[in-house]
C-alpha cells in the first residue's frame, strides 16, 4: 500500500474506531473487560 | 512484504492507542470509572453522614467505587469487611503493569489518603491507611480469599503470601480524622 493510501486509512480507522468506542457502549465494555483480563493476566 | 507487515503492525498498534487514549480522555470528568479506566469526582449518591453501618452489608457487593480527593479520580475496586473494618485492595503492586493500572495505590501512600467510597449509591468520606502488617492481616486475607477466590486454604495461604510479600496493599477506609459522627 501506497504511503498515503496508508495514512488515509490510518485516519479513518481513528476516527471510526474512537467514535464507536464513544458512542457504542457494549464495544467499550467488551474492550474493557479484555484489557483487564489482559492485565490480570500479565501484571503478576 | 515487509512493508506490508510493518503496516499491519501499525495499524495494530495505532488500535490500541487510540482505544487507551479515548477511553481515558471519555472517563476522565465522568462521575465515576468505568470497568477499567479510571473517572472523576463521585456526584451522585447521597452523603452519608452519622455512625458507620455495619459494613457487613459489603459481603454481597463485588466492587465499589473509589475516589481520591487528591488527585481528583476514582476507580472500580474490591471491597472486603474483616471485624468490622472495611477495607480495599490494590494487587500486583510488584510488576511494571501494576505500577502503571494501581497507581492510585501509590498516590494513597504518598498522599493525605482522603477518599470517598461510593457503595450501593450512597457515598461514605473515608481515610485510607495502608495495612502493612499486624493481626488484622489474617482476617482481611481470609475474607479476601473467601470472597474474590474461592476460598481455599491455598488461596488464603496465597494471599497471605502476597500480602506480606507486598503484591497486594491492603487499605483500611477508616473514619475521617475528627469525624464526630462515626464511630
Amino acid at each position: 500500500m501506497q504511503t498515503k493510501s496508508y495514512l488515509i486509512l490510518c485516519v479513518v480507522i481513528t476516527v471510526v474506531w474512537a467514535l464507536t468506542l464513544l458512542l457504542v457502549p457494549a464495544v467499550s465494555d467488551t474492550v474493557e473487560q479484555l484489557m483487564i483480563g489482559f492485565l490480570s493476566t500479565y501484571a503478576r | 512484504m515487509l512493508r506490508i507487515v510493518l503496516q499491519v503492525i501499525g495499524i495494530v498498534v495505532l488500535i490500541g492507542v487510540v482505544t487507551i487514549v479515548t477511553l481515558k480522555i471519555d472517563n476522565m470528568s465522568a462521575d465515576g470509572p468505568s470497568i477499567l479506566f479510571p473517572g472523576g469526582e463521585l456526584i451522585t449518591g447521597e452523603l452519608h453522614s452519622g455512625p458507620d453501618p455495619d459494613w457487613r452489608f459489603t459481603d454481597d457487593i463485588a466492587v465499589i467505587d473509589l475516589q481520591l480527593d487528591n488527585p481528583m479520580s476514582s476507580r472500580r475496586i474490591f471491597v472486603m469487611e474483616s471485624d468490622g473494618k472495611v477495607y480495599v485492595p490494590s494487587g500486583y503492586m510488584r510488576s511494571f503493569l501494576g505500577r502503571l493500572w494501581k497507581d492510585w495505590a501509590f498516590q494513597v501512600a504518598e498522599g493525605d489518603g482522603l477518599a470517598v467510597a461510593r457503595i450501593n449509591g450512597i457515598r461514605y468520606e473515608r481515610q485510607l491507611i495502608r495495612i502493612i502488617e499486624g493481626e488484622d492481616i489474617d482476617g482481611i486475607a481470609r475474607k479476601l480469599a473467601k470472597k474474590y477466590s474461592g476460598g481455599a486454604p491455598d488461596a488464603v495461604a496465597n494471599t497471605i503470601k502476597s500480602i506480606n510479600d507486598g503484591d497486594t496493599w491492603i487499605f483500611e477506609m477508616a473514619p475521617r480524622e475528627g469525624a464526630t459522627d462515626a464511630n
